[in-house]
């Protein structure tokens, strides 16, 4: 007889093995081999050809890449700006008021939206004569006739606000949850001694909802690093690269270009960026799993 | 009392705000391509107008056939991905697999993979095997994918149940896969819900594989629905366009909306 603590691991591995060799010979491989492809020249026909940091040379020194790297850029920020902001925003306001669920619908209703459709809409929204300038000639407001999404930054900027159309609701949710975990005593008291609005706001709420606050950045940042969806199929990068993302650039480089070594190049860029932030919110979504976490969040 | 009601007038004020690209997006889906001048786009449509609409989706877009695909994917996969998953959180968790963290581990960082890191070797990948653009090989795809943030759910999940219930079962005598499926799994219902819940939104949701990945047989909608944009001249028309966006987003919509708890509580999980 085996120990018992020792007793089922034939059971255990038969159970393990299927997804961790799924995922070693799915990801693993496909990420090693992306890494060995950005030393590469590549057309995706021919053999690859190593040329060294070839492929990094080129990238730091493409025009198109830079201008992608600071729209990256610009994304993350504005997403931390607005959908973070206007999120937590929603969330303060509507806690504890009576119906307050029904009015988080029109915010929640966005989020379970593709970011093609999301995309689809926006387009019709801000083409040149769309249904905004259209809304703004009707008030005689300046700027009708503005090019949305054709003028670099401004294109990625209304993009931006498409994206948060979407976030804020899931962003208001997190929020939420962190409101309810804290507990009222401390609140209580601040109210008794004279604290309200703002000064209850920045002195007590705040802090105490750090955890959430961690979780809600981390996620942008790392959403906002990967963003794809609604800039391909809003403006294809265009006009002329200059509203491209790093995962934009990624796609056009290699499926469209044909460039393999140059898109794993930016490839393994995005992947170093996107791993650093993660790190930000990894070890909290790990603590999740620990005794003290769950039971906190199976209350929620 | 005044400060609640200027929660509620700020809150009511944004709602509108927020809602008047989903009016946009009804209003012009209900109007024929006759009535839709490009100058009028606030005025409401009319419902005959978007049924004529709804029927032109599916018999002139290429868009129908990719319904059937895209439901496929977000059915399979999850499934998959959740069964697989659970496996793994069981195996490390109530099995006690050595070194079982590491493991975990190893399958948990998996999610923190762009996907673009990936995408090349499966796209010269599923051409040399005759995978690309196949049913079979995108459901393959989208179980892998999500894989390793199910394992996570689960394993979390696992923690939670009291070790003596497998002790129990052992002692009855049930084997180490009857105690999985008839037991441990029947447990779970919510958390495998849960990731399959948001799996299937974000399967269904997807635009970057499928467009790399597919071509014509096993596209699902979303690059359908995009492609639908670009097609100038002879393509369809903007409402066309826009009841197909419409569309496509009533599945996952509606999904939410009757599971909005359970979406609640796959946030607090940290994903999406």
């Amino acid at each position: 007889m085996h120990s018992k603590s020792n007793g089922y691991q034939r059971s255990a591995w038969a159970f393990m093995g299927p997804g961790v060799a799924l995922v070693l010979l799915a990801m693993y491989i496909p990420v090693v081999y992306t890494m060995y492809l950005s030393l590469t020249d590549y057309n995706g026909l021919d053999t690859p050809q190593f040329v060294g940091l070839q492929n990094y040379v080129t990238m730091f020194s493409d025009p198109s890449f830079l201008m992608s790297l600071l729209n990256t850029a610009i994304w993350v920020v504005g997403t931390l700006i607005v959908p973070v902001g206007v999120g937590l925003l929603v969330a303060y306001l509507s806690f504890g008021l009576k119906w307050a669920s029904l009015f988080r619908i029109p915010f929640l209703i966005p989020y379970a939206l593709s970011g093609v459709a999301i995309g689809v809409v926006f387009n019709f929204i801000l083409q040149n004569g769309g249904a905004l300038s259209q809304a703004m000639a009707f008030f005689h407001l300046p700027g009708a006739d503005t090019h949305w999404l054709e003028v670099a930054p401004l294109n990625t900027i209304v993009m931006i606000l498409a994206s948060s159309w979407q976030g804020i609701g899931v962003n208001a949710l997190l929020f939420i949850v962190g409101l309810q975990s804290i507990p009222k005593e401390p609140l209580e008291a601040a109210r008794i001694d004279g604290a309200n609005g703002l000064r209850l706001f920045t002195t007590m709420i705040w802090p105490l909802l750090r955890p959430s606050t961690t979780i809600v950045v981390g996620l942008s940042i790392v959403n906002s690093l990967k963003t794809f969806d609604i800039v391909e199929t809003m403006t294809q990068g265009g006009p002329n690269r200059i509203s491209e993302t790093l995962g934009v650039t990624m796609y056009s480089d290699t499926f469209q270009n044909s460039q393999y070594g140059l898109g794993a190049a930016v490839a393994i860029f995005l992947t170093i960026v996107t791993v650093a932030a993660s790190v930000l919110y990894l070890r909290r979504q790990l603590a999740i799993g620990d005794s003290s976490g769950s039971g906190k969040v199976a209350e929620a | 009392m005044t400060s609640r009601i200027v929660r509620y007038a700020v809150l009511g004020v944004l709602g509108v705000l927020w809602l008047l690209p989903i009016y946009l997006l009804l209003a012009n889906a209900s109007k024929s391509n006759a009535d839709f001048s490009g100058s009028q786009l606030w005025t409401t449509g009319n419902v005959v107008a978007l049924w004529n609409n709804i029927v032109d989706v599916f018999t002139t877009t290429g868009i129908s056939n990719g319904f059937g695909v895209s439901a496929v994917y977000a059915v399979i996969a999850p499934i998959i991905a959740v069964v697989l998953g659970a496996c793994v959180g069981f195996a490390v968790i109530v099995l006690k697999l050595k070194h079982g963290f590491t493991w975990f581990f190893l399958v948990f960082c998996g999610t923190v993979f762009p996907i673009q890191m990936m995408v090349i070797p499966w796209f010269s990948f599923s051409a040399d095997t005759g995978l690309y653009d196949t049913i079979v090989g995108m459901i393959i795809i989208y179980s892998i994918v999500a894989l390793p943030f199910s394992a996570f759910v689960m394993r979390n999940f696992f923690i939670g149940i009291s070790e003596t219930v497998f002790e129990a079962a052992v002692v009855d005598g049930a084997s180490v896969w009857r105690i999985f499926s008839r037991i441990y799994l029947p447990m779970s219902t919510s958390a495998l819900v849960v990731v399959f819940i948001l799996q299937a939104t974000w399967v269904w949701n997807d635009f970057l594989l499928s467009l790399i990945l597919t071509q014509s047989t096993a596209r699902p909608v979303m690059p359908l629905l995009n492609a639908l944009q670009s097609t100038e001249g002879g393509g369809p028309g903007y409402t066309v366009t826009l009841t197909a966006a419409l569309l496509v987003s009533i599945p996952t919509a509606a999904l939410f909306l009757f599971t909005q708890r359970f979406f609640q509580k796959g946030l607090a999980l940290g994903q999406y």
